[in-house]
């Protein structure tokens, strides 16, 4: 464990677990967090549990424009 | 003409021309680029405004705006960000317009507010079963893209809005709070609040759909 980094208890991991995946928190939370889930099963399950719901999240959006929107949009630049 | 006037009035001239060049530049960046963000921009107002007609509406508006804003493009590489700001403004805008009129759902309400915070994980998480299997992974298998876009469509407006700018876009929770002009810690607080609702849905759907009986979870 890094010397500087404060020992969390799993609600406080918990709590931080979003901020930590978003890459939101301070870096000595954020080394916190990491020394928690080394050595805490059930929040490294959780934490790839939200890891893998954020990226099923991400992938969402697979929608593409149709031809008729690219077609709208080059009339509306061509006209300004 | 005195002289500080002549330099006065010469440095003025270089500015002037100087924005003209920048303007010119951004339009012409405009229009090279567009094209290559357009689906991303498509997707976030699909799940903005739930329905492909409005959301191409929302794109050739979003165009539109920046076109007209395009002085307001200060670096080349945030294009689709300062893209993303315009879109995401006008959509506010509108909400709250049509909020009005309606008084149906509340953008700025706290809407479910008062409701605890969810965890889907808690629900489905058996650590007696830990080397037997892993429910909750189970459950995110037969979790189909369909559901996902079904329980971000179940959000409120304030919260959607959130979940498409850091969980889709993959902005800081800075650039969010620039982007809807509001505080970090609102931004924090919605994207709480949205995972909460979302990971909800999720799990009343997967009880409809039965995807909880077939691991072995009997709700009444």
């Amino acid at each position: 464990m890094n010397n500087e980094t404060k020992i969390i208890k799993c609600e406080e991991a918990i709590r931080m677990m979003l901020e930590f995946l978003d890459n939101e928190l301070h870096q000595h939370d954020h080394d916190s967090m990491e020394d928690h889930l080394e050595s805490c099963r059930s929040c490294y399950s959780r934490m790839e549990f939200e890891q893998r719901l954020k990226g099923m999240v991400q992938k969402v959006n697979t929608d593409e424009a149709s031809v008729a929107l690219n077609q709208r949009i080059k009339k509306i630049i061509k006209g300004y | 003409m005195p002289a500080t006037h002549f330099l006065e009035y010469a440095s003025l001239s270089v500015t002037m021309v100087a924005q003209g060049a920048m303007k010119t530049s951004n339009r012409t960046y405009f229009e090279e680029n567009i094209e290559s963000c357009l689906d991303r921009l498509y997707g976030a107002a699909l799940r903005m405004t739930r329905n492909t007609s409005d959301a191409e509406d929302l794109v050739a508006e979003t165009v539109t705006r920046g076109l007209d804003k395009i002085d307001s493009l200060k670096d080349c590489k945030q294009f689709i960000h300062w893209l993303l700001r315009i879109m995401t403004n006008y959509f506010i805008s509108e909400c709250r317009k049509a909020e009005k009129r309606t008084r149906h759902e509340s953008y700025t309400g706290e809407y479910g507010e008062e409701e605890a915070a969810f965890s889907l994980f808690e629900q489905l998480h058996q650590p007696f079963l830990l080397w037997w299997g892993t429910p909750e992974q189970d459950f995110l298998n037969k979790t189909l893209k369909e559901d996902i876009t079904r329980a971000m469509d179940a959000l409120a407006e304030k919260y959607r809005v959130v979940v498409v700018l850091s969980d889709i876009e993959g902005m800081t929770y800075q650039e969010v709070a620039d982007t809807i002009g509001c505080p970090i810690g609102t931004v924090r607080s919605r994207l709480a609040r949205a995972r909460s609702l979302l990971q909800k849905t999720l799990w009343m759907h997967g009880k409809k759909r039965d995807l909880l009986e077939e691991q072995g979870f009997h709700h009444e």
